[in-house]
């Protein structure tokens, strides 16, 4: 009698375990594999936008890149520079002016509602004034995430001549950033094999594969 | 990376072949008198601290197979979702992730060393000694290394605080302004209490505050004073100061107890200075001459050339005879009483006085004496020997000391009379650091004003009414000037954690000007400081500013400051006081000196350099004594001073070297609130606390301190020591890792191994590779040399063991780069402290006067190392540039590796070490790793900095210049006894020591290859004692 309760008891334990385990299963991959994760972000900013059709160059908003280990998320006021002027798309605003010329006035200052999200964070009522002093950071989410113990540096492969892409993707392709590469150490090393190997962009590169080139 | 072949040869030749030393019966070195002796029981070859529990090994593994999977399936998944907080505006020039490096000067203690801040992200996290300083010369100690978590300590006062309670500015303000506007119009004395003030703006500061008041007096009061040698010159010279000493120009020093390499005055400057004579070379084969008459044993004394053991109240009459004897030289008229006989030999003493008079104004003779008397006698030798305006300079004087000890004595007859009306305290802990505690905190209760500047709530601000925090010195505006002529500047490096305001500030509300620190600081500047200036470049005073806060320091023309003639009348001999029964000597730890860092773990974890005892003060008897009064390391003994009701009881240790009749006890412990590390080490089964409750950290020994004559005496007679029967057990790291192999398991003739190798400077000179042992070597094949060509660099360090002087700044520089956890009390006791760099302390000599020698001691980086090959899991690897890496994600925790290493210089976390203080975790080094529990780690030599030094390199198009990476234990060496780089390019400064004859490397015959080399020790004695066959001379005698 007591063992049947006991094992009704595990049968039905093991069971639920089951479920929780089966619904789990869709998002299952090796530990710290993070390859296809596209967060959502507090702001629609599109990559695609900036990157691909404007062509707007990838250092010149992650200045960092050249000069630190993080390449880094842009300052707010980065976005200022243009976002001051442009407050919605070309054809939004190429329109209101059409339709303000034809109907004699001043064109009114159209702000889509994502460059809202953006002035809302900055504190802004008018995207040409001052950033005042309760301007809040952005929370972006962070899409490539490597673990603590790995250090990855962008100074020594934007020296070396790696492409953002290589390791980023097809960024200016993308709408929403999604992690393109696994990002996961066999993927480092083979880069790192294959550069020393043959080399970037014909320039012979050193790129070592001991461990304490990224593990201290 | 990963090993093809094992060439069996070389294994065949290591089992066939016994190692042949020449000392099979006795080894010279020794590091504990248990283990000289040989009475201790056999050390286990597995450290006892194996599996606590009864566990069978079935139910290990199937415990360890269920928590893996569980562990596996847990890692499985999304990591949590983080976010990434951008500037709104970017600062101009930061960049995220960059650390940036700015000038300033340590307040650490007040020698005012220079200090180069490494910031990151807005929060200083390295302190680094600045190699263009004038006094410190790139040397910075542990005090210094250790300023950031002093900073980051949450038990720091956050707001002010009015009769204990926490209140804001306005209202301590508001009622500190009324009360003393009543005592301006009332009358009233106001008593201004300071720890020594270089800085000149708060010196100003505090005189101008005092002025409005009829009766008013700024006090200064070291919590270990120099105050008798300052009365001293007053007397021989007619002004009160502090010389200079310049011990870069003496040739020989002798030294009366004054610990300068360790805690006197100034010891990052000494260290330099000292170490600047101690370089022998093959070509010059000639070093300073350092003899050392003392007491206890300190870290100075374990450095002499020659070590007197004298007790401290014989100072007094071996100068006399040291007097006489010079002034015999000098052919003055011995116009004086009689002499008693001398503690010490005569031969001795005319050795002395020989080498003393022969480097006539190349000398320097110190003394740490608190009596004023003896120090006028030190004055007297230094004067016959022509030293002033040489080795000291009184013209251009240091003021790193200033107390003074009558002052405050005559201040504690006032406030006990009751005529004190306010008092304010900055900077110095004055009930803790002054005998009798209870008497002068009733007598504080008197005063209706008690104003305390103090960081936290140490035991003078818990007596007073209102507590204003100062910042903690990496977060305010100040200047120190050190010595004479030479100014350092002190900048904020982050904005105030806490609703703290500079003292400097306060003073200015409280005279009703709103100045900010720096407004005060700048005008001071523009005022005083610009006109002495000597560079032209600074035509304006804005450039001139802006030059100083760049550098962090400038140099000005010195204050002229009078000193008469040398009064000769003022020496008189000291008679030969009949001995009491014992001296006690309260001396200051290196590495703490007084109360005000011991907040601070990583100091208290710091082993004494010379004790090795981490976490505790204890009674210092010497190894005759200790077989006198039965007693051993722990035995709990009770201090008393005769005829008082003040008694101590503390621990003993044994120390060796120790004059018999000595006790010495170490000040700055048993401060208030250190209960607080009771758990700071990790919490589990058989945890027991750092801290006993209702206990401290140690005991403070200031109660013993006596006053009398105007004098604060930290040597005096008159104490009894009787054992109580009770235990204290002590965490002393003393034998721990041990490189010696216990003689069950060693092959035979290979049971003693002498890591430290000595020779003397006659031997030296003759031979410069004298010292070398005759060992036998096990050929020099290479493991892999297929698999480490190491055609780029090949990375390197060498230690020069004749300028280390232990004084243990390289662990703090260490533990604070490399996020070193800090392990508590009981995990020392179970050798499991963490620190990456260990200083073997070995003692020599069989007598009662020993020898000792320093040796740090980390992971060598073998070429042929023994931990890689017994690693299952390739965590621990060989870098293509002669780095031993450790992977820690990859280490399962097998600790082969720490077994195998023969220099036992690997760490194992046995536990997640608490990391839950998270102003605390703002001291951690973002660019390595915080290891958690069950991997190994150990010394990478900074490979950080080495990585960071190869992309910064890269990035600039330039090839890596020899010294641009520098390891944290080498940046900062006071003594510059660690030199680091790249083996590969012969005109690196480590390829060049290693062309030195005296290199050599620990446990080489082994053929494990260290990438870390050794320059021998030489010790500037004429007898060859060191190559004689280990035929060690034990009588100490004979060396002059």
């Amino acid at each position: 009698m007591h063992r049947t309760i006991v094992n009704v008891i595990l049968l039905v334990g093991l069971f639920f375990g089951l479920i929780v385990l089966a619904s789990g299963m869709s998002q299952w991959r090796l530990p710290d594999n993070q390859q296809g994760y596209a967060p959502e972000q507090p702001i629609v900013y599109s990559h695609r936008l900036h990157a691909g059709e404007l062509g707007i160059d990838c250092q010149f908003c992650h200045t960092a890149a050249e000069h630190g280990r993080h390449a880094g998320i842009p300052s707010t006021d980065v976005c200022m520079k243009c976002h001051k002027y442009v407050t919605s798309s070309f054809d939004v605003l190429q329109q209101e002016i059409k339709l303000a010329d034809e109907q004699k006035r001043k064109p009114e200052t159209i702000i889509s509602d994502e460059l809202q999200a953006l002035y809302d964070t900055l504190g802004l009522d008018d995207p040409k004034g001052p950033i005042s002093g309760d301007a809040k950071s952005i929370p972006w989410v962070r899409v490539h995430n490597l673990p603590d113990y790995v250090y990855f540096d962008h100074r020594a492969h934007v020296a070396a001549g790696v492409t953002c892409q290589k390791c980023h993707g097809p960024v200016e392709s993308m709408e929403r950033v999604r992690q393109f590469e696994s990002l996961s150490m066999g993927w480092c090393v083979n880069c790192h094999r294959e550069a020393t190997e043959e080399g970037i962009n014909g320039q012979a590169v050193n790129a070592s594969i001991d461990c304490a080139v990224c593990h201290y | 990376m990963v090993r093809r072949s094992t060439p069996r040869s070389i294994v065949r030749c290591v089992t066939i072949e016994r190692p042949l030393m020449n000392n099979e019966s006795h080894n010279k070195y020794w590091k504990s008198l248990t283990e000289r002796d040989g009475s201790s029981p056999e050390r286990d070859v597995i450290p006892q601290d194996g599996v606590p529990f009864g566990i069978s090994r079935r139910r290990f593994l199937e415990a360890a197979g269920f928590t893996l999977s569980l562990a596996t399936m847990q890692g499985c998944g999304r990591t949590p979702t983080e976010t990434a907080l951008p500037f709104v505006q970017q600062p101009e020039g930061v960049i995220p992730g960059r650390s940036q490096t700015y000038a300033t000067t340590c307040a650490g203690c007040s020698a005012g060393c220079g200090l180069l801040v490494k910031v990151r992200d807005g929060r200083p996290l390295k302190m680094e000694g600045m190699p263009e300083h004038p006094l410190s010369h790139g040397g910075l100690c542990a005090i210094g290394q250790a300023l950031p978590l002093g900073l980051y300590d949450s038990h720091r006062l956050q707001h002010p605080l009015k009769d204990g309670e926490s209140t804001e500015w306005d209202d301590v303000d508001q009622a500190i302004t009324q009360q003393l506007s009543e005592i301006e119009s009332g009358g009233g004395a106001v008593r201004f209490v300071t720890s020594t003030v270089t800085s000149l703006t708060l010196q100003a500061s505090i005189d101008t505050f005092l002025e409005r008041f009829a009766d008013s007096c700024h006090i200064t009061f070291d919590a270990v004073s120099s105050s008798a040698i300052l009365d001293a010159h007053e007397q021989t010279h007619g002004s009160r100061v502090l010389p200079r000493y310049r011990l870069d120009l003496a040739h020989v020093i002798v030294s009366f107890g004054a610990d300068f390499l360790g805690t006197w005055i100034s010891p990052v400057e000494f260290t330099s200075a000292w170490r600047s004579r101690r370089v022998p070379t093959a070509e010059h084969p000639e070093m300073s001459y350092h003899v050392q008459l003392e007491g206890r044993m300190s870290l100075t004394g374990s450095n002499a050339d020659h070590r007197i053991r004298l007790s401290p109240d014989e100072y007094g009459v071996v100068l006399s005879h040291l007097y006489a004897k010079l002034s015999q030289q000098a052919g003055e008229s011995a116009d004086r009483d009689e002499l008693g006989a001398a503690p010490i030999s005569g031969e001795e003493l005319t050795a002395l006085a020989e080498r003393l008079w022969e480097a006539r104004g190349e000398s320097v003779v110190l003394c740490d004496s608190s009596d004023v008397a003896v120090q006028i006698l030190v004055n007297g030798i230094n004067h016959l020997l022509d030293n002033y305006g040489k080795t000291l300079d009184i013209a251009h004087p240091s003021r790193q000391r200033q107390g003074n000890d009558s002052d405050i004595l005559d201040l504690i007859n006032e406030l006990k009379a009751g005529k004190v009306t306010a008092l304010f305290v900055a900077g110095t802990d004055l009930t803790h650091n002054l005998p009798d505690r209870d008497g002068l905190a009733e007598a504080i209760g008197k005063v209706s004003l008690v104003v305390s500047f103090s960081e936290r709530l140490d035991d003078v601000s818990s007596l007073a009414g209102f507590v204003c925090p100062d910042h903690h010195p990496l977060e305010s505006w100040l200047d120190a000037e050190p010595v004479n002529g030479v100014i350092g500047l002190l900048q904020p490096l982050l904005a105030p954690l806490g609703n703290t305001r500079s003292v400097v500030e306060s003073l200015a509300r409280w005279s009703g000007k709103d100045d900010s620190a720096y407004d005060i600081l700048r005008a001071h500047w523009e005022q005083s400081v610009f006109p002495r200036a000597e560079s032209e470049e600074s035509a304006s005073f804005v450039s001139f500013w802006d030059q100083s806060l760049h550098d962090g320091f400038v140099e000005v023309a010195p204050t002229e400051e009078p000193a008469g003639e040398f009064q000769t009348d003022a020496v008189s001999f000291m008679e030969d006081t009949p001995a009491a029964d014992y001296c006690l000597s309260l001396y200051s730890k290196v590495g703490l000196t007084d109360s005000r860092h011991a907040h601070n773990p990583w100091l208290l974890e710091l082993p004494d350099p010379v004790t090795k005892v981490t976490w505790d003060n204890y009674v210092c008897v010497s190894p005759a004594k200790a077989s006198e009064l039965d007693l051993t390391d722990g035995d709990v003994v009770r201090i008393e001073s005769t005829g008082t009701d003040v008694v101590l009881e503390l621990p003993a240790l044994v120390q060796p070297g120790q004059h018999d009749r000595v006790l010495a006890i170490a000040l700055g412990y048993g401060v208030k609130g250190t209960d607080r590390f009771a758990d700071v080490g990790p919490q589990w089964l058989e945890a027991r606390p750092t801290v006993d409750p209702g206990q401290l950290v140690g005991k403070n020994a200031a109660s013993l301190i006596k006053a009398r004559d105007g004098m604060l005496s930290y040597a005096r007679g008159n104490v009894s020591i009787t054992k109580t029967g009770k235990r204290h057990e002590l965490a002393s790291t003393q034998e721990h890792h041990s490189l010696e192999v216990p003689a069950r398991v060693a092959p035979p003739g290979a049971e003693k191994r002498d890591a430290v190798q000595e020779t003397s400077l006659s031997a030296f000179a003759e031979d410069p590779t004298s010292g070398t042992p005759e060992v036998h070597h096990f050929g020099d094949a290479q493991l892999w040399p297929e698999d480490h060509p190491k055609t780029g660099y090949a990375w390197g360090m060498a230690i020069d063991l004749n300028a280390c002087t232990g004084c243990s700044a390289c662990v703090i520089a260490c533990q604070s780069e490399n996020n070193v956890p800090i392990v508590g009390k009981d995990e020392v006791r179970r050798q499991r402290e963490m620190h990456w760099i260990r200083l073997d302390r070995y003692y020599s000599g069989e007598g009662d006067d020993v020898d000792v020698s320093h040796q740090p001691m980390m992971c060598q980086h073998c070429d042929n190392a023994p931990c890689e090959t017994v690693c299952p899991v390739l965590a621990t690897v060989h870098s293509e540039e002669g780095l031993n890496e450790q992977a820690y994600n990859r280490c399962v925790g097998t600790r082969y590796c720490a077994n195998n290493c023969p220099y036992k210089v690997r760490r194992f976390n046995w536990f997640e070490y608490p990391h839950d203080d998270d102003l605390q975790n703002l001291a951690l080094n973002p660019d390595v790793t915080v290891r958690s529990r069950g991997v190994m780690e150990k010394c990478s030599m900074c490979v950080q900095r080495i990585e960071e030094g190869k992309i910064e390199a890269g990035r600039l198009g330039q090839p890596l210049a020899d010294g641009q990476v520098q390891t944290a234990c080498q940046q900062s060496c006071p003594a510059q006894a660690i030199v680091f780089g790249d083996m590969n390019d012969p005109e690196s400064a480590v390829s060049k020591a290693l062309e030195n004859p005296r290199r050599y490397g620990v446990l080489e015959e082994f053929n494990f290859r260290p990438a870390v080399s050794y320059l021998r020790m030489v010790r500037n004695r004429e007898v060859d004692e060191a190559s004689d066959d280990h035929a060690h001379d034990e009588e100490g005698g004979g060396h002059v």
